[in-house]
Formats: structure tokens, sequence, C-alpha cells
């Protein structure tokens, strides 16, 4: 499946009810070793109640600068959640559905290594 | 010497901005018309770029990004489709300008008509821009575009009246005699001149061609405190030196000849002669580096190879690119089209190009990923929150007065 | 050890990453891929996800989507303006030949090896190769 058809789907609740759209997926660089990098997996997907476009992270990282900006883009993301992989029930097109009783996680990232 | 080489990318890129054809007829017909009320506008524009090529030349330096990877990055590939257009419609009108400013220049030099200058001058910029290695093509340009200091020296030759030319420079708002719009449209271009997009694609591009890397944060910055204000007082010499001869005496600037007038007046053949070298070698180094800029923001967003210190044949797509856009700047010119007053229109498409240019940079300037701990501080961050402000009045107010004025008639 | 060494000794959190982290559109998509020389060879224009089945439902337990491919080429216009290339259209750099992930995606190979890079390789032997000093460096 291509990244951005998943992205900007409807995220959906087991009974239906929309909760937000699919703004990003989380990714891990953990799983079965290979020549040079280990494998990247899916580990979940981030959704936005209130929007649909793409955002500049400062809601999953800690980064605060420039003030104004960063308040801006905060206050447009508000209240964005992860969701782990294993609570998706079903991907179609332009919608993915969650489990019943499905957890809300907090969409921080690790920080990561400058490279 | 060798410290006047190690600011020359500061240099260079401050001609595209402040002395390139477009702006030495500008900058002598705002001097004929205004005197040094726009004096202002210049200074404005100076701080702005300053504190932005700054910015752009750390992140190249830091994180190895040049601008235009940036924009694509943080904006996405439609509204970075949408200021590469923009940017390349600039770079391309630039471009056939100077190449027409290029054999206008020699025609002043010569008295042979410049359109048999063009492919002539068309051909010398791509065969620079092929073999000639980087450093080289900017330490001869921005050293020869020095003696442009020419009209500085001529203005105080005139011995002008200074009290009268503070008096302008600091009188607020237009002169009696003309609209207001006028001003403000002249004040507005003139800003997006000093600032245009295309000067910190070239400086960012140039940070990378020059491989610094964070050791040399002192250098990008000392490049930037020299070029950028040096370009600004150039740019205020032309408009004084067109404020004393010009303004008085009602002549309208319509032709390079009446940009020059003042230097003939104050030091004679010699002093024009300076002149023209400087124009000559400001035209060209502006031509060299719009033509560059296009190449650059091409393959930069596209992800193609791009650099002058590759082989041309292994950074084969960027070079078509620029091939290409000499070529047509070459068939604009030659259908007879005055390429100055093309470049006049380029305006509207700075409007949507600047927003577009800063706000990335701003952003990246403060991401550690990139940037490690030579991130903004708070004071950087306020003075660029600022201009894009500015910047976003500017670009909105370009369209409306560009067409209410009927381009500063 | 007693009782309280046990109590007070951190129980490791089971959905602590195991490796480096990062999300798909903010850290891949419109990144510069470079070769293992340093050399561009494209933007990630879209990535390629396996694993995922559309309309069938996921059984709990069965092993996560993985990252297939980089998509560059056609996938570009279709990520614009919308639509989408038949599969064998698609011009794809294979994950696997990713070495690292950082403000760049770094690849294990160079540029020459790659069906990605056809379009520069014929221009660089058909256009740029053919005019004098093409091939030089610069002086």
């Amino acid at each position: 499946m291509i990244l951005s058809d998943l992205l900007g789907s409807d995220a959906l609740e087991a009974d239906g009810r929309r909760v937000g759209a699919v703004v990003d997926v989380r990714l891990e660089i953990s799983g079965a070793p290979a020549q040079l990098l280990a494998a990247t997996v899916v580990t979940g997907v981030l959704v936005s109640p209130r929007s649909r476009f793409s955002t500049w992270g400062y809601e999953r990282r800690g980064e605060t600068a420039p003030v104004l900006i960063a308040r801006l883009q905060r206050w447009l993301h508000r209240g964005m959640f992860l969701v782990g992989w294993d609570d998706v029930e079903l991907v179609d097109e332009g919608r993915v559905v969650f489990r019943g009783g499905y957890e809300r996680r907090d969409p921080m990232l690790p920080p990561s290594p400058r490279t | 010497m060798k410290k006047l080489f190690a600011v020359a990318l500061g240099i260079l890129t401050a001609i595209g901005g402040f002395v390139d054809i477009g702006d030495l007829v500008t900058n002598a017909v705002v001097g004929s018309r205004f005197g040094l009320g726009l004096a202002w506008v210049v200074l404005v524009g100076v701080v702005g770029i300053c504190v932005y090529a700054q910015m752009s030349g750390r992140v190249a330096a830091v994180s190895g990004r040049a601008t235009f990877e940036i924009i694509r990055e943080r904006l996405g590939p439609r509204a970075g489709l949408a200021n590469l257009a923009a940017s390349f419609l600039i770079n391309l009108l630039t471009v056939t300008a100077e190449i027409g400013g290029v054999a206008l220049a020699l025609q002043l030099a010569t008295s042979v008509d410049p359109l048999l200058w063009v492919p002539v001058a068309a051909f010398g910029v791509w065969i620079v821009i092929w073999r000639a290695r980087f450093e080289l093509l900017e330490n001869v340009t921005g050293l020869l575009g020095l003696t442009l200091i020419v009209f500085a020296v001529a203005l105080f030759m005139l011995s002008p009246d200074w009290g009268r030319l503070a008096g302008q420079a600091l009188q607020p708002g237009p002169p009696a005699d003309e609209p207001v719009a006028t001003y403000w449209f002249y004040a507005v271009a003139l800003f997006g001149a000093a600032m245009t997009p295309y000067e910190v694609f070239f400086f960012s591009s140039g940070a990378i061609e020059e491989k610094w890397t964070e050791k040399d944060l002192a250098k990008s910055r000392l490049n930037v405190l020299v070029g950028f204000p040096l370009g600004g007082i150039l740019s205020i010499a032309i408009a004084g030196c067109a404020a004393v001869v010009l303004l008085p005496a009602s002549i309208d600037v319509t032709s390079l000849s009446q940009v020059v007038l003042p230097v003939a007046e104050a030091g004679g053949k010699v002093a024009l002669s300076f002149a023209i070298v400087g124009i000559l070698a400001a035209t060209f180094g502006a031509a060299l580096e719009t033509t560059l800029s296009s190449g650059y923001t091409l393959a930069q967003y596209f992800g193609w190879s791009w650099g002058k210190f590759r082989k041309p044949a292994k950074a084969a797509r960027f070079h078509l690119a620029m091939i290409i856009v000499v070529l047509i700047a070459v068939a604009i010119l030659a259908t007879g089209v005055d390429p100055i007053l093309v470049t006049e229109y380029s305006v509207v498409f700075s409007a949507v190009a600047l927003p577009l240019t800063y706000l990335p940079i701003l952003i990246i300037a403060n991401d550690r990923e990139y940037m490690g701990d030579k991130v903004n501080g708070r004071g950087m961050n306020l003075v660029g929150t600022i201009y894009l402000v500015i910047i976003l009045v500017a670009a909105t107010a370009a369209i409306p007065l560009l067409i209410v004025t009927g381009a500063g008639a | 050890m007693n009782d309280e060494t046990v109590q007070r000794m951190p129980q490791p959190d089971p959905r602590a990453p195991r490796g480096r982290v990062l999300d798909a559109h903010l850290h891949l998509l419109d990144r510069q891929v470079l070769d293992r020389d340093g050399t561009p060879v494209t933007t990630v224009d879209d990535v390629e996800l396996d694993g995922i089945e559309l309309g069938a439902r996921i059984e709990p337990g069965s092993p996560a989507p993985t990252v297939a491919a980089i998509l560059t080429g056609p996938q570009l216009p279709m990520r614009i303006f919308g639509g989408h290339a038949p599969a064998r259209r698609r011009v794809a750099i294979p994950w696997k030949l990713v070495a690292s992930v950082g403000t760049t995606v770094r690849l294990g190979v160079g540029a020459d090896s790659l069906d990605a890079s056809w379009v520069e390789r014929w221009v660089s032997g058909h256009i740029i190769g053919r005019i004098p000093g093409g091939r030089h460096d610069p002086e």
C-alpha cells in the first residue's frame, strides 16, 4: 500500500464513529536484521482530531521555537494521539478502523540522535 | 587580497540583490523621482536579507542542506512546486534581463548594437558555468563588481547639498508631486529586490559548493555582514547620484546612459569607464547567479545531483536545465522585448516566492535534528518573525500596487 | 535478593522502542536520498508499505507491515494531483538498500546501480557527455 493513500484517511472507532484523520504513520527500525539496516516496521498511526494536513512535528517533539509558529502549530493540531498497530482492525480505501477498547497513547517521539 | 576573496560569495550574492541591471535602473529611477526618500526601504531590506542569508548559510554549513531542499521538505511537494514555479519564472526573467544588461553595457562601451552582443553574452555566461571553478567565478565577478564604488565616489565629487539629501531621506511619506501608490509600489519593489529568494538559494548552495562546515560559521557571518551592507550602500549611492543630477533637471531614466550620466558628470571619462566595467561585472555576475539559481532550485526540488564541484557528466540534469534556461533567455531577447521592463513584472512572482521561501528557513534554523545546538537564539527568532510579517504584508500588497500604478508609471 | 529489592527494580516496559523511532511523513517524505558517496539520487516522493491488505480484517498478533521501498518518478505527480500509476510503472528503490536515516536517507550502494537513476545516466551519456568538456572537472 502506498503511504500517501493511507495519510489523510478517516480514523474510525469500531462502531463507525469518526475520531479524526490519520496524519502520520509511526515506524520503528527494529525488525529482522538485514544487511544494512534492520527491517522498518509500522508500530502505529497518528490521529489528529482537528486537522487533516501535515504538521511540522511541534506536538510530537520538544521543539518550542520560533514561539509564535510553535504555539500556532500546537493549537492547530491539538488533541493528537497515537494508536498502536495492534489496535488497528481494518484498513480500507480512505479509512482505518480501530478495535473496540483501543488505547489512545502519547504521540511524543523519543529524542532522536542527530545524524 | 585573500581576505577579500573570503567574502567573495557574500559580495556576489549581494550584487544580484542590489545592483543587478533591474536594480541599477530602479535605483536611478527612484533617485530621479523621489530623491533619497526611499533609502529607508534599502536599509530595512539589508537587515532582512542579512538575517535570513545568515540563517540559510548556517543551515547549509551545519546540516549540509541547501535552502530549496528544505523548502520542499517542510512545505510539501505542492507548496514547494508553487514556489519552484514562481522562483523559476523570476530566475528566467532575471537571467533574460541580465544577459540583456550585459549587452547594453557592452553597447555603452563600444556603441555596437546590443542585439549583436546578446549571443556573445549568453555564450560567455554559459561557458563560465560550464568550465570555471566556483571560487574563480565568484572571486573575479565579485572583485570587478566592486568597481561600482565609483558611484559612491562620484556622489562625493558632485559636492551635493548633504542637508537636502538627508532631508529627503528622513522625510516620511512621498513627496508632494508623486502619487502615494507609486511611492509604495517602489517601496515594495525595492524591498522585494533586496530580499529576492534567489539570493538565499545562491548563498546556501554556494556555501555547499565551497564545502563550508560548522567550523566556517564565522566566515559565513562575515560574508553576510560585508556583502549585503555593501550592496545597500551601492544601491543608495546610485539613487543619490540620480537625486543630485537627474532629479533637479527632471531627467527621466529610460536607458542605461542616464544611469551613468551623474558619474560622467562627476569624474569624466575615467570615472565613466570604471562605471561601465562595474556595470558589466555586476550584470554578468548577476547572470551567473540567477542561472545557477535556476539550476539549484530545480535540482534540489527533484533531488537531482547538482553542484559546480562535480563534473558536468555527474550532474547532468542540473547542467541541462541551465543550458535550456540560457537558450530561452536568448529567444526572449531575440523578440526585441525590453528585458528591464519585463523584470518589473517579476515582482508578481516574488509575492508568491517570498513567504514560501523564508518561512521554512526560519523553521529549520530552529530544528535541533538539523542544527544540533546551533539553533537560532531568541533575538534572531524575534527579528526573523518580524520580518516574516513584513514579507507577508509586502507580498499581499505587491500585486494590487502593480495593477493600480501600472508598474510605477 | 530480597523482596524489597525486587520491588524497587523497574519493570522493563514491553512497549519501549527497541530501535530508532521515526514518523513516515515527518521524517521520510520529501527528504533527499543520497547514495553511498553522498551524491543525490532523488527525493522521497512516496513510500511503499508491505503487508497491508485493503478491506481485510487484521488478526490480533499478525506481523506488522514493513516499509518496502522508496517511490519516485511518476509517483510525484500522483502525490501532488492525486490518482494512481499502475504498479509496473513505479520506480522504486528497495528499502533494504537504505543504510541510514537522518536528515537525509543514505543508501549503501552507488547511484549507478539503481533503476531509479536511469534518467540521469541517459542525460549524462547522451547529452551532457557529448558537449566538449562535459566529462572533465571544472578548472
